[in-house]
């Protein structure tokens, strides 16, 4: 009831908090510092997240939540550093209950951190060094609560499949019998959020196009803990890419893909013997699409990703979803996304085949309102089915509270 | 060369709508902060393709501003705030209540302009540099305007929309001449920032200079 009336009080504040030059504009401010003649620039900043889950379990996507009214909150700082026109540093960190929202305990994790220098002024050439968001796709651009239209991830960024990163099955009947859908963090998905893996990458513009290529530690599908330099090194490298055409501004196409073994070191024990973790390896094909013209932004990916899993063979799955988002008002905007991903078949080991997941489709609707430059408060509510096998269905509501400084 | 008009218009910015009235002169010198904010950081951390380039400084400057009761203005006009290299270009834009304000996107780039200020809240969308016609907002309400870019968080400007035809931007040090005034007794103002503006009281005779400082 207390968190209630403060949020109340908040949101009553925010909404006279309109003054060009509020607190948290005098804050950007203040947390802008400079040096050597403005060649050196930090700036820090952040995000305020207050979320709140109410949902079916078991819980959708990554989800890790056993209580059907889940409070979320999380604080996100980011640190950027401009040094000349060349250099580039950007850290993120974050005090939550986990990478993906959960009933568990706080915990403060550096998410992000790079280094980035661009040598030309064209842009034609960049070189990044650190732990950062993958290059696949085109969601990461709006992966942040600030800038995505909804509270959760595509389905295909975040539903977990039968592929478990810990343990090869010892079966094809053990691959697919032994998915449980509550059992989150002992299964992946095809990719898992922004992918925030370590390693470098290149990138830059030529002409119309644009191209990123990546090297790094783990496959798109690892999990978190994977991502650190220190947990996984670089035995068993990814590589993703993505080739960008831009006719115009309105249009934005985009060709990724991505090859890397997707094993945890502990699986090791559990291969075939003779063969290791490099053997079986996670590729994705991705395709993307995006376009915006004055309120109106829609973006789609397709991807098409084949999972080398030890006793089965290759588990194929394919994914998509549409999104747009639409400015009603400069300060209400709505959102529909169309998720969808479908599971091939693999040899069942009696002789027959069987469907390795359960295909399944998703509707999120979510509206916006932006009380302030630095305040938004999102509602979302999705809708998911399986299309194949119990056909179980799902409800999510939730809902986000954003403060930006 | 269309930038260049651009600066030096805001820079000189007076209106004289009745030049048979406008005789007295007054000048001075406004005493700016001495210490500014320092140029802005731009977020890149999800852009593939980044350009390198320092963005411009914003040093601080004043509007001064002759308040009092006039006729709102009679012919239409048209200012243009334009977006460059990831700036807006003027940064400050003082205006008559009624003025049109055009946006021009010059970068190649999208950019979307919008103002939750409530003096005009408006958001222009996405749009592209060869937008036509260019993207623009009347301002009616008299009152401080603040610019920002849905894209580009680092952004910000700011329009000050006033009810009163004589006004001017002062140099960076502080200096300012308007001239074409109309004789009488007024309020002369200083806009320094949305916190702070300084006022004097004036007695304008035709013909003469007046010379105020506003400490």
């Amino acid at each position: 009831m207390k968190l209630l009336r403060g949020l109340a009080f908040f949101l009553a504040c925010t909404a006279y908090a309109t003054e060009p030059d509020d607190f948290l504009d005098q804050l950007d401010t203040a947390l802008t510092i400079a040096a050597f003649h403005d060649n050196l620039r930090l700036r820090l900043s952040g995000t305020i997240d207050l979320e709140g889950y109410h949902l079916q379990q078991p819980a959708p996507g990554l989800i890790d939540s056993r209580i059907d009214n889940l409070f979320n909150p999380r604080l996100t700082l980011f640190l950027d550093a401009q040094m000349g026109s060349q250099i580039y540093f950007f850290a993120q960190s974050r005090l939550d209950r986990g990478f993906d929202p959960s009933d568990h305990g706080a915990q403060v994790r550096l998410d992000e951190y790079a280094l980035r220098i661009t040598p030309w002024e064209d842009g034609r050439f960049t070189l990044q060094v650190g732990k950062f968001a993958t290059v696949v796709g085109n969601f990461v651009p709006r992966h942040l609560s600030w800038d995505n239209p909804f509270i959760n991830a595509p389905l295909v960024y975040e539903n977990i499949t039968a592929i478990s990163d810990k343990a090869a099955p010892a079966s094809p009947q053990d691959f697919v019998g032994s998915f449980e859908a509550d059992a989150k963090y002992e299964f992946n998905p095809v990719i898992w959020g922004p992918s925030y893996a370590t390693g470098i990458s290149v990138s830059g513009r030529l002409g119309r196009f644009d191209y990123a290529a990546e090297m790094k530690n783990s496959a798109l599908s690892s999990r978190p803990e994977s991502w650190s330099a220190t947990e996984t090194d670089f035995d068993h490298p990814s590589f993703n890419a993505r080739l960008g055409f831009r006719p115009n501004q309105i249009w934005n196409f985009g060709f990724s893909a991505s090859d890397g073994a997707y094993f945890r070191p502990e699986a090791e024990p559990t291969l075939p013997r003779g063969r290791g973790i490099g053997d079986f390896r996670e590729l994705v094909l991705g395709q993307d699409a995006s376009f915006a013209w004055h309120h109106l932004q829609v973006w789609a990916e397709f991807y098409e990703a084949r999972f080398e899993v030890p006793q089965v063979g290759d588990a194929d799955t394919f994914a998509y979803y549409f999104e747009a988002k639409y400015k009603f008002t400069p300060q209400l905007f709505g959102a529909l996304r169309w998720n969808q991903q479908l599971f091939g078949n693999i040899n069942s080991g009696v002789g027959g085949k069987a469907r390795w997941g359960q295909d399944l489709g998703r509707i999120d609707v979510a509206a916006g309102y932006r009380f302030t430059p630095h305040t938004q408060l999102k509602l979302q509510y999705s809708y998911q089915q399986q299309t194949t096998g119990p056909r179980d269905t799902n409800h999510l509501l939730a809902a986000q509270f954003t403060v930006r400084f | 060369m269309h930038l260049r008009v651009l600066v030096s218009v805001s820079a000189i910015c007076i209106f004289a709508p009745n030049s048979g009235l406008a005789e007295a002169i007054v000048e001075g010198r406004v005493n700016l902060p001495k210490s500014h904010a320092p140029p802005p950081v731009m977020a890149k951390r999800y852009e593939i393709v980044t350009n390198g380039g320092v963005l411009a400084t914003k040093p601080p400057l004043a509007v001064v501003y002759l308040d009092g009761s006039f006729p709102t203005a009679t012919s239409h006009s048209i200012k243009q705030v334009a977006q460059k290299d990831l700036a807006f270009l003027p940064p400050l834009l003082p205006v008559q209540i009624g003025t049109t304000v055009e946006f021009p996107n010059l970068d190649d780039t999208y950019h979307n302009i919008f103002s939750y200020s409530p003096a005009k809240r408006f958001d222009l969308g996405r749009y592209r540099p060869e937008e036509r016609p260019i993207p623009s907002v009347v301002f009616d309400v008299a009152g401080l305007v603040t610019l920002r870019c849905d894209i580009h968080e680092h952004m910000r400007g700011l329009i000050l929309v006033l009810n009163t035809p004589y006004f001017v931007i002062t140099d960076e040090s502080g200096r300012f001449r308007l001239s074409g005034l109309p004789a009488g007794h007024y309020t002369l103002k200083a806009w320094i920032d949305s916190k702070t503006t300084r006022e004097q009281p004036v007695e304008l005779k035709s013909g003469a200079t007046l010379r105020t400082d506003f400490p």
